[in-house]
Protein backbone atom coordinates (compact mmCIF):
# COMPACT_ATOMS: atom_id res chain seq x y z
CA UNK A 1 0.00 0.00 0.00
CA UNK A 2 2.84 2.17 0.86
CA UNK A 3 4.47 1.82 -2.92
CA UNK A 4 1.41 2.61 -4.25
CA UNK A 5 1.39 5.92 -2.40
CA UNK A 6 5.28 6.61 -3.08
CA UNK A 7 5.26 5.24 -6.83
CA UNK A 8 7.84 7.76 -8.33
CA UNK A 9 9.70 7.09 -5.35
CA UNK A 10 9.74 3.37 -5.62
CA UNK A 11 10.14 2.90 -9.42
CA UNK A 12 13.31 5.20 -8.96
CA UNK A 13 14.60 3.09 -5.87
CA UNK A 14 13.69 -0.41 -7.77
CA UNK A 15 15.53 1.30 -10.86
CA UNK A 16 18.81 1.45 -9.04
CA UNK A 17 18.18 -2.12 -7.09
CA UNK A 18 17.95 -3.52 -10.34
CA UNK A 19 20.64 -1.83 -12.15
CA UNK A 20 22.56 -3.09 -9.30
CA UNK A 21 21.61 -6.71 -9.26
CA UNK A 22 21.81 -6.75 -12.66
CA UNK A 23 25.79 -5.44 -13.20
CA UNK A 24 26.04 -7.91 -10.33
CA UNK A 25 24.51 -10.99 -11.93
CA UNK A 26 26.66 -9.73 -15.27
CA UNK A 27 29.39 -10.05 -13.14
CA UNK A 28 28.44 -13.99 -12.07
CA UNK A 29 27.52 -14.68 -15.26
CA UNK A 30 30.63 -13.37 -17.08
CA UNK A 31 33.07 -14.49 -14.40
CA UNK A 32 31.68 -18.32 -13.91
CA UNK A 33 31.53 -19.13 -18.29
CA UNK A 34 35.77 -17.16 -18.10
CA UNK A 35 36.33 -19.70 -15.12
CA UNK A 36 34.47 -22.56 -17.43
CA UNK A 37 36.55 -21.70 -19.80
CA UNK A 38 39.66 -21.96 -18.42
CA UNK A 39 38.62 -25.52 -16.72
CA UNK A 40 37.94 -26.46 -20.00
CA UNK A 41 40.96 -25.15 -21.64
CA UNK A 42 43.35 -26.30 -18.97
CA UNK A 43 41.85 -29.47 -19.60
CA UNK A 44 43.32 -29.47 -23.25
CA UNK A 45 46.64 -29.82 -21.96
CA UNK A 46 49.49 -29.64 -24.64
CA UNK A 47 52.79 -30.70 -24.74
CA UNK A 48 55.52 -30.71 -26.99
CA UNK A 49 58.14 -33.29 -26.70
CA UNK A 50 61.50 -32.08 -28.41
CA UNK A 51 63.49 -34.35 -29.77
CA UNK A 52 67.71 -34.44 -29.65
CA UNK A 53 69.51 -34.16 -33.27
CA UNK A 54 70.46 -37.08 -34.62
CA UNK A 55 68.23 -39.51 -32.87
CA UNK A 56 68.08 -42.77 -34.21
CA UNK A 57 64.76 -44.79 -35.30
CA UNK A 58 64.74 -46.82 -32.59
CA UNK A 59 64.93 -44.40 -29.96
CA UNK A 60 62.55 -42.32 -31.76
CA UNK A 61 60.10 -45.46 -31.64
CA UNK A 62 60.77 -45.84 -28.17
CA UNK A 63 59.32 -42.41 -27.44
CA UNK A 64 56.74 -43.02 -29.64
CA UNK A 65 56.05 -46.20 -27.85
CA UNK A 66 56.28 -44.07 -24.30
CA UNK A 67 53.81 -41.45 -25.71
CA UNK A 68 51.23 -44.21 -26.63
CA UNK A 69 51.06 -45.59 -23.53
CA UNK A 70 50.17 -42.57 -21.90
CA UNK A 71 46.71 -42.47 -20.25
CA UNK A 72 44.27 -40.20 -22.31
CA UNK A 73 47.56 -38.83 -24.49
CA UNK A 74 47.19 -38.32 -27.91
CA UNK A 75 50.03 -37.64 -30.28
CA UNK A 76 48.31 -34.72 -32.65
CA UNK A 77 51.15 -34.33 -34.81
CA UNK A 78 54.97 -35.27 -35.19
CA UNK A 79 57.36 -32.38 -36.72
CA UNK A 80 59.99 -32.97 -38.36
CA UNK A 81 63.03 -30.83 -38.49
CA UNK A 82 62.25 -29.61 -41.71
CA UNK A 83 58.72 -29.39 -40.69
CA UNK A 84 59.54 -26.98 -38.06
CA UNK A 85 61.86 -24.74 -40.23
CA UNK A 86 58.87 -24.57 -42.89
CA UNK A 87 56.29 -23.59 -40.36
CA UNK A 88 59.09 -21.15 -38.87
CA UNK A 89 59.49 -19.48 -41.89
CA UNK A 90 56.00 -19.23 -42.86
CA UNK A 91 55.04 -17.72 -39.27
CA UNK A 92 57.93 -14.94 -39.86
CA UNK A 93 56.51 -14.55 -43.08
CA UNK A 94 58.39 -11.40 -45.07
CA UNK A 95 61.32 -11.47 -42.24
CA UNK A 96 62.03 -15.34 -42.97
CA UNK A 97 65.11 -14.08 -45.22
CA UNK A 98 67.42 -14.40 -42.76
CA UNK A 99 67.08 -18.20 -42.08
CA UNK A 100 68.34 -18.62 -45.51
CA UNK A 101 71.93 -17.54 -44.39
CA UNK A 102 71.56 -20.27 -41.54
CA UNK A 103 74.33 -23.58 -42.22
CA UNK A 104 72.22 -26.03 -40.41
CA UNK A 105 68.94 -26.39 -39.43
CA UNK A 106 68.96 -25.61 -35.52
CA UNK A 107 65.51 -26.39 -34.88
CA UNK A 108 64.52 -30.04 -33.11
CA UNK A 109 62.12 -32.40 -34.24
CA UNK A 110 59.02 -33.04 -31.96
CA UNK A 111 55.52 -34.57 -31.00
CA UNK A 112 53.01 -32.54 -30.12
CA UNK A 113 50.63 -34.29 -27.89
CA UNK A 114 47.10 -33.50 -26.54
CA UNK A 115 45.99 -34.83 -22.98
CA UNK A 116 41.80 -34.76 -23.90
CA UNK A 117 38.68 -35.05 -21.81
CA UNK A 118 38.72 -35.75 -18.08
CA UNK A 119 40.43 -32.78 -16.97
CA UNK A 120 43.69 -32.06 -15.45
CA UNK A 121 43.17 -33.57 -12.24
CA UNK A 122 43.96 -36.74 -13.80
CA UNK A 123 46.83 -35.75 -15.38
CA UNK A 124 50.12 -34.71 -13.80
CA UNK A 125 52.11 -32.65 -16.12
CA UNK A 126 55.54 -32.23 -14.19
CA UNK A 127 55.61 -35.83 -13.27
CA UNK A 128 55.34 -36.85 -17.12
CA UNK A 129 57.26 -33.85 -18.68
CA UNK A 130 60.22 -35.34 -15.82
CA UNK A 131 59.49 -39.34 -16.93
CA UNK A 132 59.80 -38.28 -20.99
CA UNK A 133 62.84 -35.76 -20.13
CA UNK A 134 64.74 -39.54 -18.61
CA UNK A 135 64.38 -41.12 -22.08
CA UNK A 136 67.09 -40.91 -24.21
CA UNK A 137 66.58 -38.96 -27.45
CA UNK A 138 64.43 -36.62 -25.77
CA UNK A 139 66.04 -33.11 -25.68
CA UNK A 140 63.31 -31.20 -23.42
CA UNK A 141 59.53 -30.73 -22.86
CA UNK A 142 57.05 -28.18 -22.48
CA UNK A 143 53.39 -27.93 -21.84
CA UNK A 144 51.19 -25.01 -21.35
CA UNK A 145 50.76 -24.83 -17.71
CA UNK A 146 52.52 -21.50 -17.50
CA UNK A 147 49.75 -19.95 -19.69
CA UNK A 148 47.16 -21.96 -17.63
CA UNK A 149 49.10 -20.26 -14.30
CA UNK A 150 48.88 -16.97 -15.59
CA UNK A 151 45.21 -17.01 -16.88
CA UNK A 152 44.67 -18.57 -13.60
CA UNK A 153 46.04 -15.18 -12.23
CA UNK A 154 44.59 -13.03 -14.21
CA UNK A 155 40.83 -14.69 -13.09
CA UNK A 156 42.03 -14.62 -9.50
CA UNK A 157 42.65 -10.81 -10.23
CA UNK A 158 39.17 -10.48 -11.72
CA UNK A 159 37.15 -12.24 -9.30
CA UNK A 160 38.85 -10.01 -6.51
CA UNK A 161 37.66 -6.82 -8.64
CA UNK A 162 34.45 -8.32 -9.04
CA UNK A 163 34.30 -9.04 -4.85
CA UNK A 164 35.07 -5.05 -4.61
CA UNK A 165 32.70 -4.41 -7.20
CA UNK A 166 29.99 -6.85 -5.57
CA UNK A 167 30.32 -5.10 -2.08
CA UNK A 168 30.11 -1.67 -3.15
CA UNK A 169 26.73 -2.65 -4.85
CA UNK A 170 25.18 -4.16 -2.22
CA UNK A 171 25.95 -1.60 -0.08
CA UNK A 172 24.66 1.19 -3.06
CA UNK A 173 21.70 -0.93 -2.80
CA UNK A 174 21.10 -0.61 1.39
CA UNK A 175 21.66 3.01 1.00
CA UNK A 176 19.32 3.35 -1.76
CA UNK A 177 16.55 0.94 -0.03
CA UNK A 178 17.09 2.84 3.36
CA UNK A 179 16.73 6.44 1.97
CA UNK A 180 13.40 5.21 0.54
CA UNK A 181 12.21 3.74 3.09
CA UNK A 182 13.05 6.85 5.10
CA UNK A 183 11.26 8.93 2.66
CA UNK A 184 7.95 6.71 2.99
CA UNK A 185 8.43 6.86 6.40
CA UNK A 186 8.40 10.97 6.14
CA UNK A 187 5.64 10.87 4.08
CA UNK A 188 3.80 9.00 6.63
CA UNK A 189 5.40 11.12 9.60
CA UNK A 190 1.67 11.54 10.84
CA UNK A 191 0.12 8.28 10.38
CA UNK A 192 2.89 6.59 12.16
CA UNK A 193 2.18 9.22 15.25
CA UNK A 194 -1.26 8.50 15.41
CA UNK A 195 -0.83 4.46 15.22
CA UNK A 196 1.14 5.32 18.26
CA UNK A 197 -1.22 7.38 19.80
CA UNK A 198 -3.54 5.06 20.06
CA UNK A 199 -1.52 2.53 21.54
CA UNK A 200 0.00 0.59 18.39
CA UNK A 201 3.51 -1.01 19.12
CA UNK A 202 6.75 -0.64 17.71
CA UNK A 203 6.58 -3.87 15.54
CA UNK A 204 3.31 -2.44 14.52
CA UNK A 205 4.59 0.34 13.02
CA UNK A 206 7.92 -1.23 11.70
CA UNK A 207 6.58 -4.02 9.97
CA UNK A 208 5.36 -2.53 7.15
CA UNK A 209 8.02 -0.83 6.27
CA UNK A 210 10.31 -3.59 6.46
CA UNK A 211 7.75 -5.90 4.26
CA UNK A 212 8.14 -3.36 1.84
CA UNK A 213 11.80 -3.22 1.52
CA UNK A 214 11.86 -6.63 1.27
CA UNK A 215 9.28 -6.48 -1.51
CA UNK A 216 11.70 -4.22 -3.09
CA UNK A 217 14.69 -6.11 -2.77
CA UNK A 218 13.04 -9.32 -3.97
CA UNK A 219 11.34 -7.66 -6.96
CA UNK A 220 14.47 -5.89 -7.61
CA UNK A 221 16.06 -9.58 -8.34
CA UNK A 222 13.32 -10.92 -10.24
CA UNK A 223 14.02 -7.82 -12.77
CA UNK A 224 17.68 -7.97 -12.93
CA UNK A 225 17.30 -12.10 -13.47
CA UNK A 226 14.54 -11.39 -15.97
CA UNK A 227 16.91 -8.75 -17.96
CA UNK A 228 19.64 -10.58 -17.64
CA UNK A 229 18.36 -13.38 -18.76
CA UNK A 230 16.89 -10.72 -22.02
CA UNK A 231 20.51 -9.67 -22.56
CA UNK A 232 21.69 -13.48 -22.91
CA UNK A 233 19.52 -13.90 -25.13
CA UNK A 234 19.71 -11.08 -27.45
CA UNK A 235 23.43 -10.84 -27.50
CA UNK A 236 25.60 -13.29 -29.17
CA UNK A 237 26.80 -15.97 -26.55
CA UNK A 238 28.09 -18.84 -28.95
CA UNK A 239 31.44 -19.70 -29.92
CA UNK A 240 33.04 -15.96 -28.54
CA UNK A 241 36.60 -16.11 -29.52
CA UNK A 242 39.41 -14.81 -26.76
CA UNK A 243 42.65 -14.77 -27.64
CA UNK A 244 42.73 -16.86 -30.22
CA UNK A 245 41.74 -19.49 -27.93
CA UNK A 246 39.27 -22.42 -27.36
CA UNK A 247 36.05 -20.92 -28.36
CA UNK A 248 34.06 -19.66 -25.47
CA UNK A 249 30.24 -21.17 -25.16
CA UNK A 250 28.10 -18.52 -22.48
CA UNK A 251 25.69 -20.47 -20.62
CA UNK A 252 23.49 -18.43 -18.32
CA UNK A 253 23.54 -18.52 -14.95
CA UNK A 254 22.42 -21.90 -13.27
CA UNK A 255 19.27 -21.91 -10.85
CA UNK A 256 21.54 -21.51 -7.75
CA UNK A 257 22.80 -18.40 -8.37
CA UNK A 258 19.22 -16.85 -9.78
CA UNK A 259 18.02 -17.88 -6.25
CA UNK A 260 21.11 -16.51 -4.25
CA UNK A 261 20.72 -13.14 -6.37
CA UNK A 262 16.57 -13.31 -5.24
CA UNK A 263 17.95 -13.99 -1.44
CA UNK A 264 20.25 -11.18 -1.77
CA UNK A 265 18.07 -8.80 -3.26
CA UNK A 266 15.52 -9.69 -0.37
CA UNK A 267 18.53 -9.32 2.22
CA UNK A 268 19.85 -5.91 1.40
CA UNK A 269 16.14 -4.56 1.17
CA UNK A 270 15.68 -5.99 4.60
CA UNK A 271 18.74 -4.35 6.10
CA UNK A 272 18.09 -1.47 4.42
CA UNK A 273 14.80 -1.17 5.84
CA UNK A 274 15.88 -2.10 9.19
CA UNK A 275 18.44 0.89 8.79
CA UNK A 276 15.80 3.03 8.17
CA UNK A 277 13.18 2.09 10.48
CA UNK A 278 16.17 1.67 13.38
CA UNK A 279 16.92 5.33 12.99
CA UNK A 280 13.45 6.83 12.61
CA UNK A 281 12.44 4.93 15.67
CA UNK A 282 15.28 5.73 17.87
CA UNK A 283 14.47 7.68 20.96
CA UNK B 1 -7.40 6.45 39.26
CA UNK B 2 -4.91 9.24 37.98
CA UNK B 3 -2.22 10.65 40.77
CA UNK B 4 -0.17 13.35 39.32
CA UNK B 5 2.42 14.69 42.25
CA UNK B 6 4.58 18.30 41.98
CA UNK B 7 4.17 18.05 38.41
CA UNK B 8 5.62 20.79 35.87
CA UNK B 9 6.41 21.19 32.44
CA UNK B 10 8.70 23.43 30.75
CA UNK B 11 8.74 24.25 27.02
CA UNK B 12 12.48 26.21 26.84
CA UNK B 13 12.38 28.83 29.06
CA UNK B 14 8.38 29.29 29.07
CA UNK B 15 6.36 27.07 32.30
CA UNK B 16 3.50 25.12 31.16
CA UNK B 17 2.83 23.52 34.21
CA UNK B 18 3.74 24.03 37.57
CA UNK B 19 3.98 22.43 40.49
CA UNK B 20 0.48 20.35 39.98
CA UNK B 21 -0.80 18.26 42.35
CA UNK B 22 -4.35 16.38 41.68
CA UNK B 23 -5.80 13.02 41.95
CA UNK B 24 -9.01 11.89 40.03
CA UNK B 25 -10.40 8.95 41.49
CA UNK B 26 -11.51 5.67 38.69
CA UNK B 27 -14.94 5.87 37.17
CA UNK B 28 -14.88 10.00 38.20
CA UNK B 29 -16.20 12.84 35.33
CA UNK B 30 -14.27 16.24 35.26
CA UNK B 31 -13.69 18.71 33.35
CA UNK B 32 -10.69 21.23 33.06
CA UNK B 33 -10.48 24.59 32.27
CA UNK B 34 -9.21 27.70 31.73
CA UNK B 35 -8.13 30.79 29.50
CA UNK B 36 -6.04 29.35 26.56
CA UNK B 37 -2.44 28.89 27.24
CA UNK B 38 -3.41 27.84 30.89
CA UNK B 39 -1.75 24.06 30.07
CA UNK B 40 -5.15 22.07 29.71
CA UNK B 41 -3.32 20.26 26.60
CA UNK B 42 -0.06 19.78 28.49
CA UNK B 43 -1.87 18.33 31.43
CA UNK B 44 -3.34 16.01 28.86
CA UNK B 45 -0.70 14.93 27.38
CA UNK B 46 1.37 14.52 30.27
CA UNK B 47 -1.21 12.12 31.48
CA UNK B 48 -1.24 10.36 28.34
CA UNK B 49 2.02 9.77 28.20
CA UNK B 50 3.02 12.00 24.84
CA UNK B 51 5.20 14.10 27.02
CA UNK B 52 7.69 14.00 29.77
CA UNK B 53 7.11 15.78 33.03
CA UNK B 54 10.28 18.63 33.89
CA UNK B 55 10.12 17.55 37.53
CA UNK B 56 7.27 15.25 39.60
CA UNK B 57 5.91 12.68 38.43
CA UNK B 58 2.46 10.64 37.19
CA UNK B 59 0.20 7.36 38.22
CA UNK B 60 -2.00 5.95 36.38
CA UNK B 61 -3.79 2.85 38.17
CA UNK B 62 -0.49 3.02 39.66
CA UNK B 63 1.83 2.74 36.91
CA UNK B 64 4.29 5.41 37.17
CA UNK B 65 5.07 7.65 33.71
CA UNK B 66 7.90 8.36 34.42
CA UNK B 67 9.89 4.93 34.51
CA UNK B 68 7.16 2.73 32.14
CA UNK B 69 8.96 1.23 29.23
CA UNK B 70 8.06 2.23 26.07
CA UNK B 71 6.47 -1.61 24.86
CA UNK B 72 4.13 -1.03 28.14
CA UNK B 73 3.45 2.65 27.66
CA UNK B 74 1.79 1.24 24.24
CA UNK B 75 -0.35 -1.27 25.96
CA UNK B 76 -1.05 1.72 28.66
CA UNK B 77 -2.42 3.72 25.62
CA UNK B 78 -4.69 1.12 24.48
CA UNK B 79 -6.69 1.62 27.59
CA UNK B 80 -7.09 5.24 27.17
CA UNK B 81 -8.78 7.14 24.52
CA UNK B 82 -7.57 10.57 23.38
CA UNK B 83 -9.84 12.94 21.45
CA UNK B 84 -7.57 15.11 20.10
CA UNK B 85 -7.98 19.33 19.49
CA UNK B 86 -7.07 19.00 16.14
CA UNK B 87 -8.57 15.55 15.49
CA UNK B 88 -5.58 13.78 14.13
CA UNK B 89 -7.52 11.84 11.52
CA UNK B 90 -5.58 10.15 8.74
CA UNK B 91 -7.02 11.98 5.19
CA UNK B 92 -5.87 8.77 3.55
CA UNK B 93 -8.15 6.55 5.25
CA UNK B 94 -12.08 6.76 5.23
CA UNK B 95 -14.07 7.30 8.54
CA UNK B 96 -14.43 3.37 9.28
CA UNK B 97 -10.77 3.00 9.22
CA UNK B 98 -9.95 6.11 11.04
CA UNK B 99 -12.06 4.22 13.80
CA UNK B 100 -11.50 0.68 13.23
CA UNK B 101 -7.63 1.26 13.68
CA UNK B 102 -7.76 1.69 17.05
CA UNK B 103 -8.95 -1.55 17.47
CA UNK B 104 -6.82 -3.15 14.77
CA UNK B 105 -3.48 -2.01 16.61
CA UNK B 106 -4.59 -4.20 19.78
CA UNK B 107 -4.56 -7.44 17.37
CA UNK B 108 -8.53 -7.80 17.55
CA UNK B 109 -10.06 -10.48 15.14
CA UNK B 110 -11.47 -8.13 11.91
CA UNK B 111 -15.08 -9.00 12.47
CA UNK B 112 -14.93 -8.50 15.95
CA UNK B 113 -13.44 -5.40 14.56
CA UNK B 114 -16.19 -4.61 12.21
CA UNK B 115 -19.06 -5.24 14.19
CA UNK B 116 -17.89 -2.73 17.04
CA UNK B 117 -16.88 -0.19 14.51
CA UNK B 118 -20.37 0.02 13.34
CA UNK B 119 -21.90 0.03 16.43
CA UNK B 120 -19.83 2.79 17.59
CA UNK B 121 -20.27 5.10 14.33
CA UNK B 122 -24.14 4.90 14.97
CA UNK B 123 -23.37 5.71 18.32
CA UNK B 124 -21.81 9.00 17.39
CA UNK B 125 -24.48 9.24 14.53
CA UNK B 126 -22.24 8.70 11.57
CA UNK B 127 -22.99 5.40 10.10
CA UNK B 128 -24.12 7.10 6.95
CA UNK B 129 -20.91 8.49 6.70
CA UNK B 130 -18.58 5.20 7.19
CA UNK B 131 -17.48 5.28 3.73
CA UNK B 132 -16.39 9.20 3.61
CA UNK B 133 -13.08 10.61 3.83
CA UNK B 134 -12.30 12.99 6.50
CA UNK B 135 -11.50 15.79 4.51
CA UNK B 136 -15.00 15.53 3.04
CA UNK B 137 -16.37 16.12 6.23
CA UNK B 138 -17.58 19.30 8.24
CA UNK B 139 -15.55 20.34 11.25
CA UNK B 140 -18.19 18.67 13.63
CA UNK B 141 -18.44 15.52 11.19
CA UNK B 142 -14.51 15.29 11.88
CA UNK B 143 -14.56 15.76 15.85
CA UNK B 144 -17.40 12.69 16.01
CA UNK B 145 -14.92 10.83 14.39
CA UNK B 146 -12.33 11.09 16.31
CA UNK B 147 -14.27 10.78 19.57
CA UNK B 148 -15.48 7.49 17.94
CA UNK B 149 -12.12 6.01 17.82
CA UNK B 150 -11.77 7.33 21.05
CA UNK B 151 -14.52 5.54 22.63
CA UNK B 152 -14.57 2.15 20.47
CA UNK B 153 -12.24 0.47 22.39
CA UNK B 154 -13.79 1.40 25.74
CA UNK B 155 -11.09 3.00 27.46
CA UNK B 156 -10.75 3.09 31.17
CA UNK B 157 -9.50 6.62 30.84
CA UNK B 158 -11.37 8.74 28.31
CA UNK B 159 -9.00 12.21 27.37
CA UNK B 160 -11.09 14.70 25.56
CA UNK B 161 -9.31 17.67 24.44
CA UNK B 162 -11.51 20.28 23.57
CA UNK B 163 -13.86 18.07 22.36
CA UNK B 164 -16.74 20.36 21.53
CA UNK B 165 -14.66 23.39 20.30
CA UNK B 166 -16.56 23.11 16.40
CA UNK B 167 -19.77 21.75 17.44
CA UNK B 168 -23.13 24.04 17.62
CA UNK B 169 -25.03 23.70 21.19
CA UNK B 170 -27.45 20.99 19.88
CA UNK B 171 -24.16 18.53 19.29
CA UNK B 172 -22.51 19.56 22.11
CA UNK B 173 -24.64 18.75 24.25
CA UNK B 174 -25.25 15.29 22.08
CA UNK B 175 -21.55 14.68 22.58
CA UNK B 176 -21.57 15.13 26.24
CA UNK B 177 -24.32 12.72 26.60
CA UNK B 178 -22.81 10.36 24.41
CA UNK B 179 -19.71 10.77 27.12
CA UNK B 180 -22.05 10.36 30.48
CA UNK B 181 -22.99 7.25 28.71
CA UNK B 182 -19.69 6.10 28.57
CA UNK B 183 -19.11 7.48 32.23
CA UNK B 184 -21.98 5.32 33.26
CA UNK B 185 -20.01 2.39 31.99
CA UNK B 186 -17.08 2.96 34.47
CA UNK B 187 -14.66 5.43 32.34
CA UNK B 188 -12.54 8.15 34.13
CA UNK B 189 -13.65 10.98 31.52
CA UNK B 190 -10.81 14.04 31.90
CA UNK B 191 -12.34 16.80 29.42
CA UNK B 192 -10.38 20.12 29.04
CA UNK B 193 -12.34 22.84 27.55
CA UNK B 194 -12.81 26.43 28.05
CA UNK B 195 -16.50 26.32 26.90
CA UNK B 196 -19.00 28.14 29.54
CA UNK B 197 -21.97 26.93 28.34
CA UNK B 198 -20.87 23.48 28.70
CA UNK B 199 -19.66 24.09 32.44
CA UNK B 200 -22.80 25.66 33.47
CA UNK B 201 -24.83 22.89 32.51
CA UNK B 202 -23.40 20.17 34.00
CA UNK B 203 -21.93 19.83 37.90
CA UNK B 204 -19.23 17.31 37.28
CA UNK B 205 -15.88 18.30 39.33
CA UNK B 206 -13.89 21.30 37.62
CA UNK B 207 -10.41 21.92 37.62
CA UNK B 208 -9.42 26.02 36.83
CA UNK B 209 -6.20 25.96 35.31
CA UNK B 210 -4.41 29.26 35.30
CA UNK B 211 -0.43 30.21 33.76
CA UNK B 212 -0.12 26.33 34.56
CA UNK B 213 -1.15 26.39 38.43
CA UNK B 214 -4.34 25.30 39.32
CA UNK B 215 -6.18 27.80 40.81
CA UNK B 216 -9.47 26.57 41.48
CA UNK B 217 -10.87 22.57 42.00
CA UNK B 218 -14.57 22.58 42.45
CA UNK B 219 -15.80 19.75 43.62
Amino acid sequence: MNIRKNLSVHILSLGTIVASLLILGAFLLLFGNLNNWLQRWGTALSMSIYLKDGISEYRRDKVYSFIRGLPEAEIKRFISKEEALKDLRAALGEDAGFLNRLVRNPLPASYEIVFESKGTHGVEPERIKGELEKLDGVEEVQYSNEWLNKLEGFLNVVRLIGFIIGGLLCLCVVFIVTNTIKLTIYSRKDEIEILKLVGATDWFVKTPFLIEGTIQGISGGVLAVLMLFSGYLILPTKGVSLLGLTPLDFVFLPAGYLVLILILGAVLGVIGSFIAIGRFFAV
Amino acid sequence: MIQLFDLSKKFGPNVALNDIRLRIRQGEFVFVTGPSGAGKTTLLRLIFGAEKPASGYILINAVNLNRISRPKLDLLRRKIGFVFQDFKLLPRKTVFENVAIALEVIGLRPKFVRKKTHQTLRLVGLAEKEKSYPLSLSGGEQQRVAIARAIVKDPLILLADEPTGNLDPQLTMEIMELFKSIHRKGTTVVVATHSQELLEATDCRTILLNRGKISEDTP
